[in-house]
């Protein structure tokens, strides 16, 4: 197979040349700008179109492309004057985004038209047939504006570990969505460290009148959680239908055979793996971990306790 | 590398100009950048070519090249080459950037790649504190898409049964992707990552979409509300959580607030084990009181594994 890099810069190629035709004129500037180039690779793309053509490969029928002062220019190549369709996953990719983003109800109007158009070129007229939703709770609106301003927050959260509630003053930095759960991340200054918090579990948001400054974190949608060193760690066999949790948390797969999906799960809480297991039943069952093991029994008999059936 | 652009952009160009199929043979002893190779390294070339040209959307088809089907050659369609001109204008485009920047389709990012194809947009970085990824964005579900757009059926594998459906849409919410479509009779819902062996029909337009069919009233928002069961279930929840009950609930239920801030609540439910499920992640705050069925289902479920 032809490297992926191959493949995206003749894409490109073939996306400049059709936008260069139409726009006879434009300068080097707006072309890179247009698509990522800087000057040289795109005197260097140029140089290579320059050079191909059709069967004959004298002039007249090879292509004309250089940059004239500030000016590209491209003659001779009107059989690229269109540019290659979206394949499906590229139509998707742009509608489904542009579709997430306006169910958020933050989307700038130009999005709305752009959905809209896109969506008449690619599917006809039928707006019905895709749907994205994100599902925004509540407190996340407030959220993007604290963080937008710097303003620090202070939250009760539940963990959803413990159990445990507790009042935290948080200089919030992102808030994403990963798994149709939203999150916020930032810098609790009551740990004194980096956190994620589930943002179905603040019970509470309020601004505290301090703020803080505003840096540009990367606004990645991934919990990025690294096993640390105080971690209970435990191996977990997953059957059929429990298979998902793989996918869903950040595990470490052992072995996959006819016995099951054996994955090591880390979490910085016993009863995170504990709840988790209790919740699958038998399609999941407990390899190793004293730990886990601990807390799964207690958990199942504070259960049963409540349902008056005596452990 | 350049060589290898040079040689697609001479074999494309020939393609999209030649109006009519040209054999492997054609290619090789007409487009610059083949006539050297052997034998061998002329096919490897070639396929891998083929094999680029389609990646990027290029819709190469193998075509007759005489009435009598005796041989066949490639083609081009400059037609079906040309994307249609959806008249974004550059606020537009920009927007579309801004949106691919902060919502990524599972691991793969083609947004710069499908942009360039719309005019390019200058690409700045969103600035926004916002990030959402939409679940792997799999091959499988540019195949269904495919398939909704073009209305040809879809066939895969699902919980162990090779499935036939008229796909009429897709939903993506809770983090899943679903497909809406009908297999037989029946309308369904698929959850697209338990779909293997994704395929698509042959035949373009093999359905109608019902009028005024909406995908979305098919998927419902809780999991416990996606089922064929009806029940309604009597729940007490402690005062510890009942806040959190009360935000999942939402509208879903009726609820009583009792007087040590506890609060009982009745929650029709569709799914069973979904919703004991929900349950049993409020460890002992929350009691399922009614019917009694379920309850005795609850507790067996966590009995079981001791």
């Amino acid at each position: 197979m032809t490297s992926p890099k191959t493949a995206k810069r003749l894409n490109r190629i073939l996306a400049m040349l059709p936008w260069v035709i139409a726009n006879a004129g434009a300068s080097v500037d707006e072309v890179c700008e247009r698509f990522g180039y800087t000057r040289r690779d795109l005197a260097a793309d140029l140089d290579l179109v320059f050079v191909c053509g059709l069967p004959g490969y004298g002039p007249g029928d090879l292509m004309v492309a250089y940059i004239d002062e500030d000016e590209v220019v491209v003659e001779l190549a009107d059989y690229f004057a269109n540019p290659i369709r979206l394949t499906p996953p590229e139509a998707l990719s742009l509608l489904a985004s542009g579709m997430a983003l306006m169910s958020t109800g933050q989307a700038p109007p130009a999005l709305e038209t752009a959905v809209k158009k896109l969506q008449t070129a690619v599917m006809g007229v039928d707006d019905e047939a895709l749907v994205v939703d994100l599902a925004e709770p509540p407190l996340v609106a407030e959220l993007r504006n604290a963080a937008t301003n710097g303003e620090v927050v202070r939250i009760v959260y539940t963990a959803l570990a413990s159990g445990k509630t507790s009042e935290r003053d948080v200089e919030p930095w992102v808030v994403f969505t990963t798994m149709g759960n939203w999150y916020l991340r930032g810098r609790c200054r009551s740990a004194q460290a980096e956190r994620v918090f589930r943002v179905d579990r603040i019970r509470e948001l309020a601004t505290t009148g301090e703020s803080f400054e505003v840096i540009e974190h990367s606004a990645s949608p991934e919990i990025g959680y690294t096993p640390g060193e105080e971690d209970v760690r435990a191996l977990i066999r997953l059957h059929d239908y429990a298979r998902w949790v793989a996918d869903y948390y950040p595990v470490e797969i052992v072995s996959d055979d006819e016995s099951g999906l054996t994955v090591r799960f880390s979490a910085s809480d016993a009863s995170v793996v504990a709840r988790l297991l209790l919740r699958l039943g038998e399609s999941a069952e407990l390899v190793k971990g004293a730990e886990v093991h601990e807390a799964l029994e207690d958990m199942r008999a504070r259960v049963l306790a409540r349902y008056g059936v005596i452990a | 590398m350049h060589k290898v652009i040079e040689r697609i952009l001479n074999l494309l160009a020939f393609l999209l100009t030649t109006g009519k199929p040209v054999t492997a043979d054609e290619i090789r002893t007409t487009v610059a950048g083949y006539d050297q190779a052997t034998d061998d390294a002329f096919h490897r070339m070639f396929e891998r070519d083929k094999d680029l040209l389609r990646r990027l959307g290029i819709p190469l088809e193998l075509a007759p090249t005489d009435g009598w089907q005796v041989e066949h050659g490639y083609v081009v369609d400059p037609d079906t080459y040309a994307l249609p001109d959806p008249g974004l204008t550059d606020d537009e485009r920009a927007a579309l950037w801004l949106a691919a920047e902060v919502v990524r389709l599972g691991g793969q990012v083609a947004a710069p790649d499908a942009l360039f194809k719309l005019g390019g947009a200058p690409m700045t970085a969103s600035g926004e504190p916002l990030a959402a990824s939409l679940t792997e964005g799999s091959d499988d579900l540019g195949t269904a898409f495919l398939a909704v757009v073009e209305r040809r059926q879809l066939l895969f594998d699902y919980r162990e049964k090779a499935r036939r459906v008229d796909p009429y849409g897709l939903v993506h919410r809770r983090g899943h992707w679903y497909l809406v479509g009908a297999e037989g009779e029946t309308t369904k819902v698929f959850r697209m990552d338990k779909a293997t062996r994704v395929d698509v029909g042959d035949d373009v337009d093999a359905f109608d979409r019902p009028t005024g069919f909406r995908a979305a009233d098919f998927i419902p928002e809780t999991p416990w509300e996606a089922g064929a069961d009806e029940m309604v279930a009597k729940v007490r929840f402690g005062p510890t959580m009942a806040w959190w009950a009360r935000r999942q609930i939402g509208n879903r239920g009726s609820l009583h607030e009792d007087s040590d801030g506890g609060i009982e609540a009745m929650i029709p439910v569709a799914n069973p084990e979904a919703f004991i499920g929900w349950l049993l992640s409020f460890d002992d705050n929350a009691e399922l009181l009614e019917p009694p069925e379920l309850r005795q289902r609850l507790v067996d479920r966590v009995a079981e594994g001791r």
